[in-house]
């Protein structure tokens, strides 16, 4: 990823200035916790900015401090040898376990459909096996609707059984500014270091352009292949990952994906 | 433990202020609360209102400490957002909008001050950055200061959006040099 364009684009002056749109500051957010040089620059800038506005300070009247201080309450020295505020940031990562049992629990609708799907291939079957006797030619059709069908199936228990999977990390993607509506799963087995996409939600790909796939490993983007073009609806298997990502994020490349991606095209990008 | 720490590291000054320390409050009080004040000020233009609209900004950020992430930016940023929006909050409350039409009475403020034109022997960082080109420093202090959009400041001022952005990217930069940074 070309950092040094994305560092004079702008666009973290204007996000250290606040006026970034949501989409934006994510993508800064995102970023700068993968990219060392991106999260350097952004606090030069930030000191910069605190170093400016303490050149204009206007010292406040004396008294307002004690009138300030004096509705406050703190800790007594025996508080503070605590740990409490470790207490509190331990639980940030609880929270997060909850909401990720709580997206994959919210998510019966892959059993549903699964269980959807064959009990419509169920039906389609009899019903084949009646149309069986009348014509060849409506066979041809009805097997290629059980196929599909068969497919959708296999599919969804294959996505469920990945969902279900204790050793598989969920990494959700959401869209960039490029196209926000989008989503993709990145469902990575911590333990096989395989990896899968399930493709939500992804714009198509214009002609003679594909997806590609990336790890961000110490701060160098991996290649980790592309999507293949008839990506919707399906699970795909892409490369194994070789070391511990600190994120992954989906960028649109030439036609048979790129040696380094392009962060002007980056579609989606989650976290690990 | 009773000795009054007179610096602190930005990380060990967050570790203390989420203990909810006094004497980190304190520092923090004594180092920002200039440059937080002068914001307010500048978004109100109303000194009285400001020491109130500063005594709540003050407090929320003690009640809301537990919710900064220092892996998201520093501090002050952190504390300057909470005492601009403050300050824009208390400007809305009153029906007023927030002093826009100040601003070509501040154009010709700059403009003044540019013809300032202090030696080099004289020249110290207040001067340096005084010197900035005024039409850009006027740009990053509406911005930064007083809670403009990019978009405002544009139409106002009559100047395309893109010089406005382009602007106030080359008068940071210019500051990062001024403060070496």
């Amino acid at each position: 990823m070309n950092t040094q364009a994305y560092i004079e684009s702008g666009i973290l002056e204007e996000y250290v200035l606040g006026v970034v749109s949501p989409q934006e500051k994510q993508e800064v957010e995102c970023l700068s916790h993968i990219y060392p040089e991106v999260k350097a620059e952004l606090t030069r800038l930030e000191s910069t900015l605190e170093s400016y506005a303490l050149q204009h300070a206007q010292n406040p009247p004396r008294a307002l401090k004690d009138k300030i201080f004096a509705q406050m309450e703190f800790a007594s020295e025996d508080d503070i040898t605590e740990t409490e505020p470790v207490l509190v940031e331990e639980s940030a990562p609880e929270s997060a376990a909850e909401i990720r049992i709580g997206q994959q629990s919210a998510r019966p609708l892959w059993a549903l459909m699964a269980v959807a799907a064959s009990v419509v291939l169920a039906l389609v079957s009899s019903w084949a096996v009646y149309q069986l006797t009348l014509t060849n030619g409506q066979n041809e059709k009805l097997a290629a609707q059980m196929k599909t069908l068969q497919t959708t199936a296999d599919n969804n228990q294959t996505i469920a059984s990945y969902y279900r999977n204790p050793d598989v990390r969920i990494i959700r993607m959401p869209g960039l500014d490029k196209a926000p509506e989008s989503t993709v799963v990145a469902l990575w087995n911590q333990q096989t270091q395989e990896v899968f996409l399930d493709v939500q939600n992804l714009p198509a790909a214009p002609a003679g352009k594909q997806y590609q796939l990336w790890t961000i490993v110490d701060g160098k983007p991996v290649d980790m292949g592309v999507l293949a073009q008839d990506y919707a609806g399906r699970v795909l298997q892409m490369k194994r990952a070789n070391a511990t990502p600190a994120a992954f994020a989906i960028t649109l490349e030439k036609e048979g994906g790129s040696p380094s991606p392009t962060l002007e095209e980056m579609y989606v990008m989650g976290k690990v | 433990m009773a000795t009054k720490k007179t610096n602190y590291s930005e990380e060990d000054l967050v570790a203390s202020l989420k203990q909810n320390n006094r004497e980190a409050y304190e520092y923090l009080y004594e180092r920002y609360s200039g440059a937080l004040f002068s914001v307010i000020c500048k978004v109100l233009r109303d000194e009285e209102k400001a020491e109130d609209v500063m005594q709540d900004a003050f407090l929320k950020i003690w009640k809301s400490i537990t919710s900064y992430d220092p892996a998201k930016g520093r501090l002050f940023t952190w504390m300057l957002n909470i005492a601009r929006n403050s300050a824009i909050d208390a400007v809305r409350s009153e029906g007023r909008k927030p002093i826009l039409d100040d601003i070509t009475e501040n154009l010709d403020r700059t403009e003044q001050n540019a013809s300032y034109q202090p030696s080099t022997s004289t020249l110290d960082l207040k001067a340096l950055v005084e010197n900035l080109k005024p039409e850009r420093k006027l740009l990053v202090d509406l911005v930064y200061f007083q809670g403009y959009t990019q978009e405002e400041v544009s139409k106002e001022l009559n100047i395309p959006l893109g010089t406005v952005k382009s602007r106030i990217r080359t008068a940071l930069q210019d500051l990062k040099l001024y403060f070496n940074i």
